[in-house]
């Protein structure tokens, strides 16, 4: 039986990134074996989360809340991830992003850690983002995340994890054309913008230090946290995963479900439109203005983001750089992860003044 | 590049019955699929996991070298890990394993003092000589409860850290050792039915030390270890409750049935001669005329599609304890129901936790 190319695309994409950043390798393993035609995908994973969400619910009734906050997790989680390239079915996408939200907002309270969600003022309506302060630090310093196409701010779990163990507090945040944001406010290639909007947040907060921020992003959030670090001279340190130094208005080569998310994300009624607003996104001219220091995580087997860009970001750089290319890495290195995920954490702790855990 | 084609049955079997075993228990996903692709014969299994493991030996080196030690102590622990996937069920090879086992027990330890909380090797006397454990506790409580874990046929101590850190986020200390036939232990203790004992022994260790409460303790045991939790229960009346995970009623009948690699495992760590030697020592372990005197709460786990030890094995058992019991079979389970870990994991910690009273 022949699965539908698109599915295909997205298994064949995505499945490290799904495992390492939450879901249960049998959960991954029986969802994408039971979807033939895409158009299942979203529905079938909703139907996984809602196994999980009913844990969640089962453990809060026993009164078992870290473990209804694990359970909420993985359920949203799983939404997401029903959601995160469905742009072919608004009204499904929709409600399985709001069971996301809704899943990872219930559990954010119960975390070990804590989260909160926080609403940052931005061009007269809001962005939304989920901030963990690491236990026992006062006024701890912060690292701004940045999503990239497909990913939000529900699927931060493992890397927020990492940043609270060595130190450091975490906002992940939907920027335009991602997560809640993306029905009011489309893609922005100058994603200084927002990021502008998040340490403006960040200063009104007494419990955090809005000298310290550092800003990190994943795929085009790869992309998003360098063009930042280069107009927004509050950030004192960057870390960018797999991220585009510039991008084309072609899409060719790329799987067609990527396509149309940018497409949508972007709010744009065909493909000419899409190609506008992707040819806005360079860092040509832009990173010789980055002069805080900068770690570049690449893979050399990446077949969305080569890691020329990589090199070419690296090249132009004014400040300090790390240039990680992992051998046999794929985009964002989801297969290798332990050769960047802790280390650039480390790293980023140390640039923000953080003592060596 | 059809690796499937010539390969080994034996490798078959232990990709077969544990893929989602290596992978719940930390192993990333990758490692797992890289390595038993480029293995086709069982002999290259053990070097093949231990390459793996000096690859994330590496990486510890290099964190620790930057004065990262978090970091390094999860590199060492994914180390030991895949040494401890080579050298699991390799007991043709001896010279092998063993050299492996050591590049385990040295990667953990040093692992142990670095994480958070930090782990602690112990030494527990047992009849004149000395069985390891790996001690660690919740961050900020003092005195508290502990839960001692039993590893089982080919699961060692150092298999332990994902069930440590849900534990420890429980407020519960925990004590993982190898008992005689694991680990540690294999090489100068045989397996033993009668593995009371060896609680015992662990038992009286924890109420030597000021900072645990030796009045709350609870037990918990994998696969064979699901045996060895309640035979220790039954007889060793200061723990106060007990987990029990795929654990078979009767080894005999699972060990008749049982794949080649579990039975030469359970030859060789049974230090028998002759598979008719070791069905001798499997008759000695079994919970029949024992499982009544279980009088502690127990929280029993079994996988509804578990071919290893299938789930009537759980349904004995909690019929025939002589306290209370939560019987949880889990559906769609495999062994230990390491592909539904989110369906007890962290409803046995929870469950512990509140037997102990432990104090998150």
């Amino acid at each position: 039986m022949a699965k539908d190319a698109r599915v295909e695309a997205a298994i064949s994409h995505w499945a490290p990134r799904f495992v390492v950043n939450g879901v249960p390798l049998t959960d991954f393993q029986e969802v994408t074996a039971g979807v033939e035609r895409w158009e299942d995908w979203c529905a079938a994973w909703s139907k996984r989360a809602a196994v999980h969400e009913a844990l969640g619910d089962k453990a809060y009734a026993d009164g078992s809340k870290l473990s209804a906050g694990e359970h909420w997790t993985c359920a949203a989680v799983c939404y997401h991830f029903g959601k995160f390239l469905f742009v072919n079915d608004m009204m499904q996408l929709k409600a399985a992003h709001t069971k996301a939200v809704e899943c990872r907002n219930k559990a954010l309270p119960l975390l070990d850690p804590p989260g909160e969600r926080v609403a940052i003022p931005y061009e007269g309506k809001h962005l939304y983002g989920n901030l963990r302060k690491p236990r026992g630090v006062a006024r701890p310093p912060v690292v701004v995340m940045c999503m990239g196409l497909d990913s939000a701010k529900e699927e931060m779990d493992d890397y927020e994890s990492r940043f609270l163990r060595r130190g450091v507090a975490t906002l992940a945040f939907d920027g335009p054309g991602q997560g809640e944001a993306e029905y009011d406010f489309p893609i922005c290639p100058e994603y200084e913008k927002p990021v502008q909007a998040v340490i403006d947040y960040l200063e009104t907060r007494g419990d955090a230090d809005a000298k310290r921020v550092g800003v990190w992003g994943v795929s085009l959030g790869g992309y998003y946290a360098p063009r930042a670090a280069a107009f927004e001279k509050r950030i004192r340190a960057c870390v960018a995963l797999s991220g585009a130094y510039e991008r084309s208005g072609s899409f060719e080569g790329r799987p067609i479900i990527n396509v149309e998310a940018f497409r949508v994300r972007s709010h744009s009624a065909n493909l000419d439109e899409a190609a506008k607003t992707a040819v806005r996104m360079t860092l040509k001219g832009a990173a010789q203005n980055i002069t805080c220091p900068i770690y570049i995580v690449a893979g050399t087997k990446d077949r969305l983001t080569s890691p020329r860009e990589a090199e070419k970001l690296a090249a132009e750089v004014k400040g300090p750089c790390v240039l990680s290319i992992i051998e046999g890495g794929n985009h964002v290195v989801n297969n290798y992860w332990y050769r960047y995920r802790d280390q650039t954490a480390d790293w980023m702790a140390t640039q923000l003044g953080v003592a060596k855990r | 590049m059809n690796a499937t084609a010539g390969r080994d049955k034996r490798v078959e079997i232990a990709i077969h019955n544990w893929a989602p075993r290596f992978v719940s228990a930390g192993v990333p996903l990758v490692d797992f699929e890289e390595v038993t692709a480029e293995v086709t014969r069982w002999d290259d299994w053990c070097a093949a996991w231990s390459r793996r493991g000096a690859d994330h030996e590496a990486l510890g080196r290099e964190a620790l070298a930057q004065g990262y030690k978090l970091s390094a102590a999860g590199h060492y622990t994914r180390a030991a890990l895949c040494h401890h996937f080579g050298k699991f069920m390799f007991v043709h090879n001896l010279g092998e394993m063993r050299r492996a086992h050591e590049k385990v027990v040295e990667c953990r330890n040093i692992a142990l003092p670095m994480q958070d909380p930090p782990g602690e090797r112990v030494p527990i006397p047992y009849e004149g000589k000395t069985l390891y454990g790996i001690l660690r506790k919740p961050a900020g409580i003092g005195n508290p409860p502990v839960v001692m874990m039993c590893a089982g046929l080919d699961s060692t101590k150092e298999e332990f850290d994902v069930y440590e850190d849900i534990c420890l986020a429980r407020g519960l200390a925990t004590l993982a050792f190898d008992g005689p036939g694991q680990g540690e232990a294999e090489y100068d203790m045989p397996i033993r039915g009668d593995f009371e004992v060896a609680v015992k022994a662990v038992v009286d260790y924890i109420e030597t030390r000021k900072d645990l409460d030796a009045a709350r303790i609870a037990i918990m045991g994998i696969s064979l270890g699901g045996y060895y939790a309640p035979r220790g229960a039954a007889f060793e009346k200061r723990i106060k409750a007990c987990v029990s995970l795929s654990g078979p009623y009767s080894w005999l009948e699972i060990f008749e049935g049982r794949n080649e690699l579990s039975r030469e495992a359970f030859r060789v760590r049974s230090h028998s001669r002759t598979m008719d030697e070791a069905r001798e020592v499997a008759k000695t372990l079994t919970l029949q005329g024992v499982a009544g005197n279980i009088k502690c709460p127990v929280y029993i786990v079994a996988g509804e599609h578990d071919h290893l030890t299938p789930p009537e094995n759980a349904r004995r058992i909690a019929a025939e304890v002589g306290g209370a019991c939560e019987l949880n079979v889990v559906l769609g389970g495999n062994h230990v129901a390491n592909n539904r870990r989110y369906a007890y994991q962290t409803q046995a910690a929870d469950w512990m936790a509140r037997q102990l009273g432990a104090s998150r």
